[in-house]
């Protein structure tokens, strides 16, 4: 595999003399600690007129969220044809504006969006949607719908387009156990992790055997030149979970919030994202997952409790940042790889579709609804057109947020969608 | 050098040796103790995979899960509800059943990881888990333990069986029939869950098939349900309409999709190259898939001739095959644990150290299955990796044990590795000989020595009166390298 830049080359070089040549462990330690040294982000400068602490948050709602029945078209007659069971009425529904409403349990967030801080855009897609999960979800995570296949994905080639944070380890940290495409770059692998506790190493020692057994350690990870691929890429891996536990771990010790998340798997997420904000750890991006959208059959309890969870801990996660003094340097943005079929299906679930709603979320988003929602009678094959293509809202999330060109990571020119401040 | 199905014919300048022989006990199994590796190094290849791929012959007792007790709790519930007993009984009740099942839960997967580290059928047991990371199905989906269990005796039976049968009986089987919801396909309004994914990810694969044959698929499975732990065919949900599959029209039905889709060439490659995967390689040249087509065709779909062809292939041994492979969290977990004598007493905790390297058994990520090669590997499963060593060697592994005051003895399989060894550094060239198969170079192999606490490799080393710290020490960083990540 093509190795990285900056960070790798550093990683290779400081540390291979060491495992070349004699070994002199403290100094290979120092040197990791040398350059695992964080810089303040606020510290560094990309472009005029985007402020360079400014975070982004990725919400990934995996398995197909049923957009149709997130925000109603409750004003449409078609809506109520198409799904004599999983319809909500009308008199349940929050009603946003005279067409369109949240579902119920989504009260936390109808509170954001009468703060102005919530948004939604409508009817996302792209040409020729696939209904295939893992092609769709590679889809969004590479940013080209002709499904080619890609190592790497639209958040990896910004942090390869090299903004100044973007060469640090942490650039990226996804919450879970296996990395996203969408963050993986050709110049290294972002950090992922379930939680601080389980991310360290520990060695079998304690006391002064474990500081030489530490030292030994990193002699048998240390990248060498001239290894096989896999070898390579396992040791770049270990030394950068290494290096950045520290971090991850020191910037999540020094912040006590004192906001009540939910309890389940994705406040915890969002919570410790929170963690890492106010710990300063030099990252640009942030990724978090949601499970279990994929509503095939009884689909409104686990429906309900999922965007039960979604409002509540993106609220949550909100009013720490608030807390902390950080909710202007963050925005969330949610995405599912499709939606779900106009009709239900017999089994009080819905198939997989194709069009569904994105939901933003900070204090700089532009509140309200934004796009259109597709016709729910003039379909193709029983699903929604889309009206805007997804990577409209990354161009405008690359270009208004994180100030990067947007062209040269997504291939071409796409319209912006007003949703940013 | 293009790879070639062809049989791997030792000669002077490629002999069958250990690291042969090791390779092949690795890949077809869980790995090899050395008295193991040096008996399939004097069996010879032929020998070593007929006894491999013939494991009917020999012996395997194990006791079952015992589910009579679990029965009778979701029994009961069902009475009350057709008693129409109050809620809050029936609330009470189904409480203690759904605790039930989860326990069971727990225990039908410390059951299956205990089976792979004790089994004396070690391709068998690889195919049952080759099979669940390829006909998914698993909780929270599937709710019934037992119906989990049945999945997996299913994998068990027909492990080198044929591939047909194979699917059509997992189309019938009962977890699958709750994972991807068929139980509820009715006629009219069909569910398209498990025809997507019997096309996509079972058979034919992306790109063989239109949205219009999921639909027809889709009716032709309705009425394909279940009651309680049985495949149950429901006439009345059934659609017996006219229906176009794959170009074929008629009145199809689940058994004649199934027919048609072997009929499909895509089918012919689809599952050869998932074999080749998990025994050799990723992404083999599409040459050698063709030849793997064509021995499945002559074979009309039976699994066993296909992966002794594969066992035994220029392109296993080859050196893109050799040491290539990132072991998953069970070949790590359940290859260690046979390796090193771990104590069965510990199967809980190996298992909940698999779940938190990413492979929890029967509660797959989704239907995908697991991830595989490189995928396995991020900065937080690394450090889960290398800290289940330390589980083993301290009793303690964050996420899964606190480190216990007093330290458990070193591992048996390890003092055995070492017996009769002199030297610091003969012992550390028998544990990378024994866990690496000796691809750890010179440097790497002075800082284990430095780890045993020799200055140099010479000074004597006596496994007997060895500090057992330091022995723990030096295991501990082995397990912690890259190389006994690969195997």
């Amino acid at each position: 595999m093509s190795q990285g830049m900056t960070r790798r080359e550093f990683i290779q070089k400081g540390l291979t003399i060491v495992a070349m040549g004699s070994t002199a462990p403290s100094f290979l330690t120092r040197t990791a600690l040398v350059m695992a040294n964080p810089f303040d982000i606020a510290q560094v400068t990309s472009r005029p007129g985007v402020p360079d602490d400014h975070v982004l948050v990725v919400v990934q709602m995996g398995g197909g969220n049923d957009g149709l029945n997130t925000l109603v078209p409750f004003s449409d007659d078609a809506y109520y044809r198409a799904r004599p069971r999983l319809a909500i009425p009308r008199q349940e529904v929050i009603q946003v504006s005279s067409e369109f409403g949240l579902h119920p349990k989504m009260g936390k967030f109808k509170e954001m969006l009468d703060r102005g801080v919530a948004a939604v855009i409508q009817g996302v897609g792209y040409p020729n949607p696939n209904r295939s999960h893992f092609k769709s979800m590679e889809i969004w995570h590479t940013a080209d719908p002709e499904g080619r296949v890609m190592r790497v994905g639209w958040i990896g080639r910004y942090f390869d387009s090299k903004c100044p944070v973007c060469v640090e380890p942490t650039a990226g940290v996804n919450i879970g156990s296996s990395l996203p495409l969408a963050m993986k770059a050709d110049g290294g692998q972002g950090v992922t992790l379930e939680n601080p506790d389980t991310f360290q190493w520990l060695p079998s020692l304690e006391g002064v055997g474990a500081r030489e057994e530490r030292e030994l350690f990193k002699l048998l990870n240390a990248p060498a030149p001239n290894e096989p691929g896999t070898i390579d890429f396992l040791r770049h891996t270990a030394m950068n979970a290494v290096l950045s536990s520290d971090r991850v771990r020191e910037a999540v010790r020094q912040y006590k919030g004192g906001i009540d998340y939910p309890n389940n798997r994705f406040s915890y997420s969002m919570r410790l994202i929170a963690q890492m904000i106010a710990g300063r750890l030099p990252t640009k991006v942030y990724y978090a997952h949601m499970t279990g959208f994929d509503t095939h059959a009884s689909q409104q309890g686990v429906h309900d409790t999922l965007l039960e969870q979604l409002s509540s801990g993106v609220d949550a996660f909100y009013r720490d940042l608030e807390a902390q003094g950080n909710a202007d340097r963050v925005l969330v943005v949610a995405f599912s790889e499709f939606g779900r079929r106009v009709a239900e299906n017999g089994s009080a679930g819905t198939d997989h579709g194709t069009a569904a709603p994105m939901f933003v979320f900070g204090k700089r988003v532009r509140p309200g609804i934004h796009g259109r929602q597709p016709s729910l009678t003039d379909l193709t094959d029983g699903d929604l057109r889309h009206g805007v293509d997804f990577r409209s809202v990354y161009a405008t999330v690359l270009d208004q947020w994180l100030g990067a060109d947007p062209s040269k990571i997504l291939g071409s020119e796409f319209e912006r969608v007003p949703f940013l401040q | 050098m293009a790879q070639h199905l062809a049989k791997f014919v030792p000669s002077a300048t490629n002999p069958w040796d250990r690291t042969k022989a090791a390779h092949l006990l690795n890949r077809a199994g869980f790995g090899g103790r050395g008295d193991e590796v040096d008996r399939m190094t004097r069996l010879g290849p032929d020998a070593a995979v007929d006894e491999l791929v013939n494991y009917n012959r020999v012996p395997e007792s194990v006791s079952l899960p015992d589910f009579s007790s679990l029965r009778t709790v979701w029994e009961s519930l069902a009475r009350l509800y057709q008693q129409r007993a109050p809620e809050n009984e029936r609330f009470q009740a189904r409480v203690i059943a759904i605790r039930a099942d989860n326990q069971k839960f727990q225990e039908v997967r410390e059951w299956w990881v205990g089976r792979m580290i004790q089994t004396r059928r070690p391709l068998q047991e690889k195919m049952v888990l080759f099979w669940h990371g390829l006909l998914v199905s698993g909780r929270p989906e599937t709710r019934l333990s037992e119906n989990l269990f049945i999945q997996n005796e299913l994998f068990r039976r027909n492990a080198l069986g044929n591939f047909k049968e194979m699917i059509s009986s997992i189309a019938k089987d009962p977890a699958m029939l709750e994972y991807l919801d068929n139980e509820s396909n009715r006629k009219g309004r069909p569910n398209e869950n498990f025809a997507r994914e019997l096309l996509e990810l079972f058979t034919v694969g992306i790109g063989n098939y239109t949205e219009q044959d999921i639909k027809e698929a889709a009716r032709a499975f309705t009425g394909w349900t279940r009651r309680g732990y049985e495949f149950f065919f429901n006439a009345a949900q059934h659609d017996d309409g006219p229906k176009t599959f794959l170009g074929r029209t008629g009145n199809l039905d689940g058994s004649d999709i199934i027919d048609i889709i072997f009929e499909q060439p895509a089918t012919l490659r689809f599952l050869p190259r998932r074999l080749f995967e998990y025994f050799a390689y990723l992404r083999p040249e599409e040459s050698l898939v063709e030849q793997m087509a064509e021995v499945f065709r002559q074979n009309q779909f039976q699994v066993a001739p296909l992966v002794r062809k594969i066992l035994s292939s220029q392109a296993f041994y080859s050196p893109v095959a050799m040491r290539s492979q990132v072991k998953s969290p069970a070949q790590l977990v359940v290859g260690t644990a046979r390796l090193l004598d771990v104590d069965p007493g510990q199967t809980p905790a190996l298992t909940r150290a698999m779940d938190l390297m990413g492979q929890a058994l029967m509660f797959p990520p989704n239907v995908g299955g697991w991830p595989r090669g490189e995928s396995w590997i991020t900065t937080a499963t690394i450090l889960l990796r290398y800290n289940f060593s330390g589980l083993l060697l301290t009793g303690g592994m964050p996420g899964v044990a606190r480190r216990p005051a007093s330290r458990p003895p070193v591992p048996a399989g390890a003092v055995r590795m070492l017996d009769g060894c002199r030297t610091a550094g003969e012992a550390v060239n028998r544990l990378t000989d024994g866990l690496v198969a000796g691809s750890l170079d010179a440097t790497r192999r002075g800082a284990l020595v430095r780890a045993l606490g020799a200055s140099d490799p010479q000074l004597s080393f006596a496994p007997s009166g060895a500090d057992a710290d330091r022995l723990r020490s030096a295991l501990h960083l082995l397990l912690c390298s890259p190389e006994y990540q690969m195997a």
